[in-house]
């Protein structure tokens, strides 16, 4: 029987979000060892799908999503549904975005 | 051994930094002081408004302690992005207050000021000329129109004419819109060290101590730049940088950890290696700059979209808090009756703080029915009284909405304090975020030198 799933705040020291200019938030998950910050990138948690699964957005809307083996992190950008203080914004610095990506599930 | 040692003070000028680290960071012979001073990062307001973000006393104090040491020291002071926007309007500011500082501390210099407003009539000849330019945001390319409709543009310069300056012997640079790396990688690339490496460093020291551990962006920081690397150490002697906090950096507020764009090209950073060289110190190497065949400056401006007004309310009752859907619909119904929202176009939002106010769709826990909930209520109209009225009569219909259940009928809403209405003021979107392409990298960015003597 495979080992059950455990939430990704088990295995990252960070999980943040802030504004890549008006038009983009992007996401820093960043650990502080080698092994969770491993096991994480090899379980396919973080993909494209599961990040567009995660916040609801189409797939078309997640534009980065890749490794950062010097850093230890993982990053994430997607396009805002609307640019930084339009009419529709909720969050001027794009900094408290980051709560779906904490409950992305780690395959055990 | 050859190397430009450069110390940035803050993150960001006018919040403030911790002068103990500052004076220790200026006690390692540094070449020059680079401050970033803007950003898009507080949002339209500051551009559509053509306004700095922090009260001219914030600004003014940061000045004296960094011009101080840079006269006393003898090196250069290079300041990015004054104020904010970096538009003519805030650079005059920043020049006056350089001017008043001066005054008071009875100091000497050559004084460089750079402006990075573009001239209209110049900007539309471009489009002219190249065809609408390309969005990097918006959803449409610049047009003519789009220039006229809004307010200050500014590009964002790259650190040739922060080199131009210095070459030409600036005490003191204020420039602005910058890329905020350039302010740092000026003088080693004018001293011949690698653009690469140079930038990189840049991107490392514009947010100061945010790459320390513990991170603080009002913890000054220092970088070398030498032949084949860079290190990075904070100012403050109890505060380290770790492989993992400066890699971990590189990919703060930027969108691709490994490429970033920047004026007239893109830093690779594929190739960087991160080395810890003491406890303290970090070293990188391998961070390349691919120029772009035909370089480019980033534009940014921001749209006036009419006036904003608010009313801010509490709500504990369970009832009301179980049925706050039904009663948006209710008032909103009626407003739409008494204002024609959808067919003015004008904008009113219900913000539920405790609910979705910061997610709104997406919001993972919206099915969690909070014990109270704090509502803003928002309208955008053409003019700020009609805002205003739009918000008082919808809070006037909410206060006494009936809905299903209803237990208290003396009224649905606690108020925090009187008056109710608040008018925020003018409203704006960013609307420009454009490429704009130039002949040569100082092609939109005049410098005007000046002799500044008390």
């Amino acid at each position: 029987m495979p080992a059950p799933s455990r939430p990704l705040t088990d295995y990252a020291k960070v999980i943040r979000s802030k504004n890549s200019g008006p038009f983009e938030v992007t996401f820093d998950v960043m650990f502080d060892d080698r092994a969770p910050y491993d096991i994480v990138k090899n379980s396919g948690a973080i993909s494209v799908d599961t990040i567009a699964a995660a916040f609801g957005i189409p797939v078309k809307q997640v534009l980065v999503c890749t490794p950062f083996d010097a850093g230890m992190a993982i990053k994430v950008t997607i396009r805002r549904t609307v640019s930084s203080g339009d009419l529709e914004d909720r969050d001027v610095y794009g900094c408290q975005q980051h709560v779906p990506l904490t409950r992305i599930a780690v395959p055990g | 051994m050859k190397q430009v040692t450069g110390v940035a003070p803050s993150g960001s000028m006018g919040s403030g930094y911790n002068i103990e680290s500052f004076k220790r960071a200026m006690s390692l012979s540094p070449d020059f002081i680079g401050q970033d001073a803007g950003s898009t990062d507080m949002g339209p307001y500051y551009y559509g408004a053509d306004k700095p973000f922090l009260p001219e006393s914030a600004y003014r104090r940061d000045l004296e302690i960094m011009l101080a040491a840079a006269r006393s020291a003898r090196i250069p002071l290079l300041i990015g992005s004054a104020t904010t926007n970096g538009s003519r309007q805030t650079l005059d500011q920043m020049v006056r207050l350089v001017h008043e500082t001066a005054r008071s501390q009875k100091q000497s210099f050559k004084l460089a000021v750079i402006n990075a407003e573009i001239d209209k009539t110049y900007l539309k000849g471009k489009i002219t000329s190249h065809g609408a330019l390309e969005s990097i945001g918006p959803e449409a390319a610049l047009t003519a129109e789009r220039v006229d409709a809004a307010g200050p543009i500014v590009a964002q310069m790259g650190m040739e004419p922060f080199m131009s300056a210095l070459d030409a012997g600036a005490d003191v640079i204020i420039a602005g819109r910058a890329c905020d790396d350039a302010v740092f990688a000026a003088m080693p690339v004018l001293r011949g060290f690698d653009r690469g490496l140079s930038l990189h460093c840049g991107k490392i020291l514009e947010c100061a101590g945010l790459s320390a551990i513990p991170y603080d962006l009002g913890e000054p920081m220092v970088g070398r730049v030498r032949h084949d690397h860079f290190e990075v150490e904070p100012g403050n002697a109890d505060y380290r940088c770790t492989t993992v906090s400066v890699a971990s950096h590189s990919l703060y507020e930027r969108s691709d950890p490994y490429l970033q764009a920047g004026p007239g090209g893109i830093n690779n950073l594929t190739h960087a290696r991160f080395e810890q060289l003491d406890p303290r110190t970090v070293r990188v190497t391998g961070s390349t700059f691919v120029p772009d065949e035909q370089y480019r400056v980033k534009l940014e401006g921001a749209e006036h979209v009419g006036y904003r007004s608010i009313v801010i309310v509490g709500i504990r009752d369970s009832i009301m808090i179980e049925q706050l859907d039904y009663v948006i619909e209710h008032v909103r119904e009626r407003a739409e009756e008494r204002f024609g929202i959808s067919r003015e176009g004008i904008h009113l939002m219900f913000r539920a703080y405790g609910r979705d106010g910061v997610m709104g769709a997406m919001e993972p826990d919206r099915h969690i029915v909070p014990k109270e909930i704090g509502l803003v209520i928002e309208a955008v109209a053409a003019t700020q009284d009609l805002a205003t009225a739009i918000v008082m009569f919808t809070r006037g219909v909410m206060q006494h909405a009936d809905y299903p259940g209803i237990l208290t009928t003396a009224g649905n809403m606690a108020y925090p304090f009187s008056p109710f209405g608040i008018p925020v003021g003018p409203a704006y979107r960013f609307s420009v975020y454009h490429l704009m392409p130039v002949a040569a990298p100082d092609e939109c960015f005049p410098i005007h030198y000046e002799t500044v003597t008390y």
